[in-house]
């Protein structure tokens, strides 16, 4: 497919290599000739010098023939006009543009861009997976803060679930108080209580094993 | 009516003083406070002139020029791109009722048609004037 990307930098730059490696033909459109020579150096002669928000800069560029236009400069509101122009004078039929700010995300969407890459969004679910997803919940100390109520939920799968509460080993001083199940309601903590996935355990842990009380209910396999 | 204008440069500092000059309230908004000195300095000062600080294209500065409450919303900077995203948001996002923008290529000019917001050309305008002047002398 003939692709149109606008912006040849830090995002722009290495897309254009990857999709040329998986094949398509791709031409870079930047305002900056430094930037257009490296491109030329490392890919051959993709790229030209060109303000992709000017109807002239998009035909030269043959956006009438692309099967996508790329938008990645760092100037949102670049990206906004390079799409809506290559779509409505030179009917490109899939617009794609990156939107720094949430804001603009919104109104990429709203104003018809077909795919909107929102880089907040991008840096959050990013961080989401990066950061636990089943935290210790401290609920309360207890005891001059040398004990802590605390809550952990368990993983859907992992190496505490189906076993008895009785079979598993918690560091030394730490009382289950009660089990919550997933649908929210409460098993009684005797030895006998199945742990099932998503469960949440209150425990009472001495305050310096908190993480290790953690460590082992959220243990994988 | 409530008036906000993106941009103080030339285009943008001259219709504030002529909208103002015709008893409007006009919010200016413009990221380079250098750029205000082409602004009537007296109505800036006095108040009867709001000028706002920051990029005219995004939500917390038209929110601060009074985006809810405004009749009409004019994006009047030098760049073209600005002006449209500036424009877009105002009337897709705030609904203002009457939205401009100024634009240097005419071929954007049929796509902000084709949103609803009136565009003003100001090579075109001038070169119209320029024809009709010498129509007029013949």
């Amino acid at each position: 497919m003939y692709l149109v990307i606008v912006g040849g930098g830090k995002v722009g730059a290495p897309l254009a290599s990857s999709l040329i490696n998986e094949g398509h033909e791709v031409f870079v459109l930047d305002r900056d000739p430094d930037k257009v020579s490296a491109l030329q150096r490392e890919l051959g002669m993709i790229a030209t010098v060109g303000d992709a928000t000017s109807v002239r800069a998009l035909r030269d560029a043959g956006a009438a023939r692309a099967g996508a236009i790329i938008a990645v400069t760092d100037a949102d509101e670049d990206n906004l006009a390079a799409c809506q122009l290559a779509k409505y004078n030179f009917d490109v039929p899939r617009t794609i543009a990156v939107a720094h700010s949430p804001e603009n995300a919104q109104l990429f969407d709203l104003v018809g861009i077909d795919l909107v890459v929102s880089a907040t969004d991008l840096v959050l679910s990013n961080l989401a997976t990066a950061l636990p997803a089943h935290p210790l919940i401290r609920l309360m100390p207890l005891a001059d803060r040398s004990q802590e109520l605390v809550a952990v939920k368990l993983p859907t799968a992992g190496a505490m679930i189906g076993r008895k509460l009785s079979e598993i080993t918690l560091p030394y001083g730490t009382t289950v108080v009660l089990v919550v199940s997933a649908d929210g309601r409460a098993k009684i903590p005797d030895g006998n209580v199945v742990i099932q996935g998503e469960d949440e355990i209150v425990a009472l842990s001495p305050t310096n094993s908190t993480a290790e009380l953690w460590e082992v209910l959220t243990e994988l396999r | 009516m409530n008036i906000i204008i993106v941009g103080a440069g030339n285009l943008g500092s001259s219709l504030a003083r002529k909208l103002s000059d015709q008893g409007h309230a006009i919010t200016v908004i413009e990221k380079n406070s250098a750029a205000v000195s082409l602004l009537p300095r007296g109505r800036v000062d006095s108040g009867a002139m709001t000028v706002i600080y920051g990029d005219g294209s995004s939500a917390p500065a038209m929110v601060a020029a009074g985006i809810s409450s405004a009749d009409v919303f004019i994006a009047a900077t030098e760049k073209d791109s600005l002006n449209g995203l500036a424009a877009q948001r105002a009337k897709v996002i705030y609904r203002v009722d009457l939205v401009m923008t100024a634009v240097k290529d005419e071929g954007a000019r049929a796509l902000y048609d084709t949103l609803g917001i009136k565009t003003i050309n100001k090579a075109a305008l001038a070169s119209d004037q320029l024809v009709e002047l010498m129509t007029e002398k013949r």
